[in-house]
């Protein structure tokens, strides 16, 4: 995705929907900073350039190369943060797992069997099953205690 | 009067081994597992709400870390901004039953006697049942999350499972009588703990699938109860043609009175409405006014001590799965697995206390000591550590100490209050006085939540 001299003052708003972005040039732009979150969910980014001024967002640590030259500063290789050096990854609560989320951020997602609100749901419930069984019980109950008990009735 | 009474004992005890037939059996056993359905959803609510607070609530962290995405997985049902307020709302949700379950009990007793027994009982195990799937299952479903929904649909199911209670006491008193009220009837009175446990066990297994299917299993459950009862169940043996109960016993009342009901929480209700059945037979029950049944001695004293253990034993009843996994850190389902022992204690207890009040004639005393051991196990359970045999111990022995009182103390109304002279014959009196226990009861339980 080429945005390189497009005169963009600031990190367009429609670029979070550009996430299957392999490689993003936003050189010889007057952009003045790159917003904390602008780079969320570029998993598959792997060489970012930007004008020189600016950062490698996430930081150094976030890529494995970063080189500097004259009119841009290339940033390559994103690193997986969850294996990497900084210690965001204990922060995902039970029963989820750190994955990337772009370049310097994780996000957690539910371990396998769990699913659901906050990864609390393990497993489906066998409704039909359950279901099923429940309501042959109570045909059954039923149908043999009108047979034996109410058959007789008479209504007051 | 001495010598015919003495003649017509020996009938009533020959007679009620004898005229025990395959329709009592099911009369009995219909009547124990559809109030025990009922008390199962009412525990089943208990035993999520850790669940559904969480379900409620966005995630946690300390300050200072940055919130968890992706979003919607962890912070999109904003419901309650913290888990304090979804528990307050949920004690809240607990008063309002609470409440609508003491004026539904009111209603129910006079629906009941009017209409037909068996259509009023399996209206409100259906009825209730789907309100309890409406609240749990469907909310989840749906996402649809709304506190003033959950306050309606919950007003609505306290009502509705106040009509469980008059209607499986009037048949059991229908089919049973009163000479074998004092076996059959400790017996018959575990079906609330038994329903209890049953809640329990069905929750905490169903638990891991989450909450809502908790809600569907017992939803269900008592929906199937409620359809079995409607086609299987006879209310009066009028219905098959055997001899109406009632018309020989009038003359054993006081001996009967002398006898311990080792009833259950809400046991003092059944004579209100096993007397409203009885008043048919008797000829001229002389009703007391509600304010002279005020005026009479140990009431007011038997209320307020009734208010103040069904108090306890609700907060316990509503709370414990709660407190257990909060302050332990246990998973909820193990929590409700042991909150079981609670009931466990209180079914040795209403029975062993019952015995031994009976033994001993007197009952204060059983009462003062058992209250008195309640306070101290209760301090101890308070302390106990954090580890779960002992834990489930202490439970059970809370449970023996608050539940039997609790029982003695609505046997101990029928009995005494049967006794006194003012109301002698007089059993609209006694379900006067029993409904203002009862009453006070439940509302000192409510203002306790």
């Amino acid at each position: 995705l080429d945005l390189s001299n497009c005169s963009l003052h600031s990190v367009p708003p429609e670029l979070a929907e550009a996430t299957a972005a392999i490689v993003l040039d936003l050189t010889e732009n007057p952009l003045t900073t790159l917003p904390n979150g602008s780079f969320l969910g570029f998993t598959h980014l792997q060489l970012l350039a930007v004008p020189p001024a600016l950062e490698c967002p996430g930081g150094s640590d976030a890529w494995q190369e970063v080189t500097v030259d004259g009119s841009s500063r290339r940033c390559q290789g994103q690193k997986n943060p969850c294996n990497g050096s900084t210690d965001l990854a204990w922060l995902c609560p039970e029963n989820s797992a750190c994955a990337p989320d772009g370049p310097g951020f994780i996000q957690c997602l539910c371990d396998n069997p769990f699913h659901g609100y906050k990864c609390l749901r393990e497993g489906t419930f066998p409704v039909l099953l359950f279901g099923g069984i429940l309501g042959t019980a109570t045909i059954s109950l039923s149908l043999l205690l009108w047979g034996t008990q109410r058959r007789k009735a008479k209504t007051p | 009067m001495a010598l015919p009474v003495g003649l017509r004992r020996q009938p009533a005890n020959r007679g009620l081994v004898s005229r025990c037939t395959h329709h009592h059996v099911v009369v009995f056993l219909l009547t124990f597992f559809s109030y025990s359905l009922l008390h199962a959803s009412r525990k089943t609510f208990s035993n999520v709400k850790v669940s559904i607070s969480s379900q409620w609530t966005p995630s946690c962290l300390n300050s200072t870390a940055p919130e968890l995405r992706p979003d919607e997985l962890w912070n999109s049902n904003r419901l309650f901004p913290n888990a304090e307020e979804a528990t307050l709302f949920l004690g809240t949700l607990d008063t309002i039953f609470l409440f609508s379950y003491a004026v539904g009990l009111f209603v129910s007793g006079i629906v009941g006697d009017r209409l037909n027994l068996r259509w009023v009982l399996s209206f409100g195990m259906c009825s209730s049942a789907l309100v309890v799937f409406f609240f749990g299952t469907l909310t989840e479903w749906l996402h649809f999350y709304n506190k003033w929904f959950y306050c309606c649909l919950w007003v609505v199911n306290g009502l509705l499972q106040s009509t469980g209670w008059p209607c499986v006491v009037a048949v059991m008193g229908n089919w049973f009588g009163k000479a074998g009220r004092g076996f059959v009837f400790g017996l018959w009175s575990a079906c609330a703990s038994v329903g209890n446990i049953l809640g329990a066990f069905l929750a905490s297994c169903v638990l891991k699938y989450g909450y809502e299917y908790a809600f569907l299993v017992t939803a269900s459950v008592q929906f199937a109860g409620g359809v079995i009862v409607f086609f299987g169940l006879l209310t009066s043996p009028k219905e098959v043609g055997l001899p109406e109960l009632g018309a020989d016993e009038d003359a054993v009342v006081e001996e009967d009175a002398n006898r311990p009901l080792m009833g259950s929480d809400d046991a003092d209700d059944d004579d209100r409405n096993y007397s409203i059945q009885a008043a048919d037979t008797d000829n001229q029950p002389k009703a007391i006014g509600f304010f002279q049944a005020c005026c009479l001695p140990g009431v007011v004293l038997y209320s307020l001590a009734y208010a103040c253990l069904k108090l306890v034993n609700y907060s316990f009843f509503f709370w414990l799965p709660f407190y257990l996994s909060n302050n332990f850190g246990w998973k909820e389902a193990e929590a409700d697995q042991l909150s079981i022992w609670y009931d466990v204690g209180g079914i040795i207890g209403g029975t062993i206390q019952g015995l031994i009040s009976d033994v001993l004639q007197k009952r204060a005393p059983v009462l003062a000591i058992s209250l008195l051991f309640a306070v101290g196990s209760l301090f101890g359970y308070s302390r106990s550590p954090n580890s779960k045999p002992i834990n489930a111990v202490i439970m059970a022995i809370t449970g023996f100490f608050i539940g039997g009182p609790s029982n003695m103390i609505s046997s101990a109304i029928s009995a005494d209050l049967g006794r006194q002279d003012l109301v002698k014959g007089s059993s609209e009196a006694l379900a006067t006085v029993t409904g203002i226990v009862d009453g006070t009861g439940s509302i000192g339980a409510a203002v306790g939540q």
